[in-house]
């Protein structure tokens, strides 16, 4: 361990003894370093809220359960392949007897006309149960705050209604309206409704269509008892695909036949932003990975050149030529650590400044800006310093070994 | 039993399309704790001897034996372990590495030897004093005199006690007091610890004091 600490100790002086090479490797390492962390840490943020926004903002759950077919089917015969209502009973008793399972919520689609009496346009709304709602939203319960009154059991005819389509209509909350549509028999079907309160869905292509109903009324509207899905929240969302598993098992022995789809089945726009930024992040890293190769391949090769007959001498002196290679493998590492750390200086200055300054923006589709967060990921960035070390170190490796098989005599002997 | 014997030691280098002999049938031995240089003008081959001795180049035929092992037929890896055990150098530029300290680059065979570096640094120290440099011991090679720097060399090229040390030209760059008193000190070490001290020189001061000179010319004995 001594005899190691020695050869690095002399490692770290040579690369301090050309500072000015140095210096600039440092930068381009501590920079790729810093732009790699910040980006990871900025995309962590993005698929924490993506994720949170799927299961909680879109009101999806961990978990969505639908009856067998309901996917092949539910366009062509929907009341067919719906949970029927002693099933929905059923199916929330055993979902609930699973310890990660922390509530399950029926739900019924509808759509058609809503009307203030003068102009009339499409709506699709949701049929929820109204005191489920804070469970299923969470965080987005207040981060989609309502003008109003949240819909509730006391008021069986209000309605949250979007804003862009409140504002269409002419609606404010305390206005009256009527919806119109077929029900699932093909009946034409109307009912009053009450603007209970308006809300931002945070989503411009959803903001002129949306209602949420509460669940008696939606099967009301459709003149039924079932539900077309029920909605799983969880306790941690890394138990998705186990307690998906579990419940498939545990449902099909009660002989009930269902289909379970997890929120990242469901959430197409989290699996196309995710693809898009791990596109994004992969040609990012490529770029620094070269750059350090680069850079590291270029400064030991100098190295090199200039201690020809440094290499020379230790080799007379009996370093063998593992030696050599280890000596200049150990400043290519040694040269990736520092340049490392000289980026987690710059990361953490500009993730500090990021979190004291808290800017925000408005991504596509939005209607609502976002606040700009970059995660701090210790394990990440652990993980990201041992990986460019040791990239920095086998960059090194190929001067190293040609240093290594080097001729002692005309080492010697080089001007 | 000799320390090194020579036997029909030829060296040929390939210089384009010629072929030039630096070495030609060199039949030579040296016992254990000689003072003794190989001399003769420029080109004729000394410093080839010395590098074949130091097992840093290869003849082209013959045969050598150090303690009677034949040497030319070691691995690489044997080689530098018989070169960090057996041999010492002394190089006319003085060859120190240059972000060592004096006792560092004392200790760097010690540490190539991969010796305990308190036991390595102690040697270190005694070979320093020995050659009156103990003050100057954690001073770097760019801070010290070129006569220095040479006495830093040599305690290096002694540290692992080696059977010979070679001394290519080590006066070569050194003033005339600077050059009596490196040679002083190499004779005392010589009578001191009877390790085999082998010169390439033209310098006379060098030559009137050995034991044994060996000229060399054109590649030949003579």
């Amino acid at each position: 361990m001594n005899q190691i600490t020695q050869w690095i100790k002399m490692a770290f002086r040579n690369i301090l003894k050309s500072k000015r090479r140095t210096m600039v490797t440092l930068i381009a390492i501590g920079f790729g370093f810093a732009s790699i962390a910040l980006f990871q840490g900025y995309i962590h943020s993005i698929y924490e809220g993506l994720r949170s926004s799927a299961i909680h903002g879109s009101g999806i759950g961990h978990l969505t359960l639908y009856a067998k077919g309901w996917e092949a089917h539910s366009k062509s015969d929907p009341e067919t392949y719906m949970i029927k209502g002693e099933d929905i009973k059923k199916i929330s008793q055993i979902a609930l007897d699973n310890e990660h399972v922390t509530l399950t919520s029926p739900r019924l689609s509808i759509s058609g006309l809503v009307s203030n009496g003068k102009n009339s346009t499409i709506f699709i709304a949701t049929g929820v149960i109204p005191e489920h709602e804070k469970t299923v939203k969470a965080e987005f319960y207040d981060f989609q705050p309502i003008t109003g009154t949240p819909i509730n059991s006391e008021n069986s005819l209000g309605v949250e209604m979007a804003v862009g389509l409140s504002k269409h209509l002419g609606f404010a909350p305390g206005s009256d309206g009527v919806i119109m549509g077929a029900t699932l028999d093909g009946q034409m079907n109307a009912m009053d409704i009450n603007i209970a309160g308006t809300y931002n869905t945070g989503v411009a292509d959803t903001n002129d269509k949306f209602i949420k109903v509460p669940f008696l009324f939606a099967q009301s509207f459709y003149d039924t008892q079932k539900a077309d899905s029920i909605v799983i929240i969880l306790d941690d969302w890394k138990q998705t695909d186990l307690v998906k598993q579990q419940l498939t098992d545990a449902l099909a022995s009660s002989d009930i036949q269902v289909e379970i789809k997890t929120w990242k089945q469901l959430s197409v726009f989290y699996n196309s932003v995710r693809n898009m930024f791990d596109m994004i992040f992969l040609f990012i890293f490529i770029i620094v990975f070269i750059i350090v190769i680069m850079s590291t391949t270029n400064t030991m090769g100098m190295a090199v050149v200039e201690r020809t007959r440094e290499i020379g001498t230790l080799r007379a002196l009996g370093l063998k030529r593992r030696g050599v290679s280890f000596l200049f493998a150990a400043e290519g590492g040694l040269l990736g650590l520092t340049g490392c750390l000289f980026g987690l200086g710059i990361h953490t200055l500009v993730w500090a400044l990021i979190s004291y300054a808290q800017p925000s923006y408005t991504p596509p589709g939005n209607s609502t800006p976002v606040p700009l967060i970059v995660s701090f990921l210790p394990t990440s960035i652990a993980q990201l310093i041992i990986f460019m070390t040791l990239l920095a170190l086998f960059s090194a490796i190929i001067p190293a070994r040609r240093a290594a098989r080097q001729n002692v005599v005309q080492s010697l002997t080089h001007v | 039993m000799k320390l090194i014997q020579l036997q029909a030691i030829n060296k040929k280098y390939q210089m384009g399309q010629k072929e030039f002999l630096a070495l030609n049938d060199i039949n030579l031995s040296f016992d254990k704790g000689e003072f003794t240089a190989v001399w003769g003008p420029s080109g004729s081959g000394k410093t080839t001897l010395l590098n074949l001795i130091g097992t840093i180049d290869e003849p082209s035929s013959g045969t050598l034996l150090i303690n009677g092992n034949d040497v030319s037929k070691l691995s690489d890896n044997e080689k530098s372990n018989y070169r960090n055990n057996q041999i010492g150098f002394i190089f006319q530029n003085f060859n120190l590495i240059p972000v060592l300290s004096a006792v560092e680059n004392v200790m760097l065979p010690l540490q190539i030897k991969k010796t305990k570096t308190s036991i390595a640094r102690e040697k270190a120290m005694e070979r320093l004093s020995e050659v009156g440099l103990d003050h100057l011991a954690n001073s770097r090679p760019d801070k010290m005199s070129g006569g220095q720097r040479q006495r830093v060399a040599i305690a290096r090229a002694l540290v692992t006690d080696p059977d010979v040390v070679i001394a290519d030209e080590p006066t070569a760059n050194l003033d005339f007091a600077t050059s009596i008193n490196i040679i002083e000190i190499m004779q005392k070490l010589n009578k001191k610890d009877k390790t085999t001290f082998l010169f390439s020189t033209h310098d006379q001061r060098l030559l009137d004091r050995m034991n044994r000179l060996v000229k060399l010319e054109d590649g030949c004995l003579s």
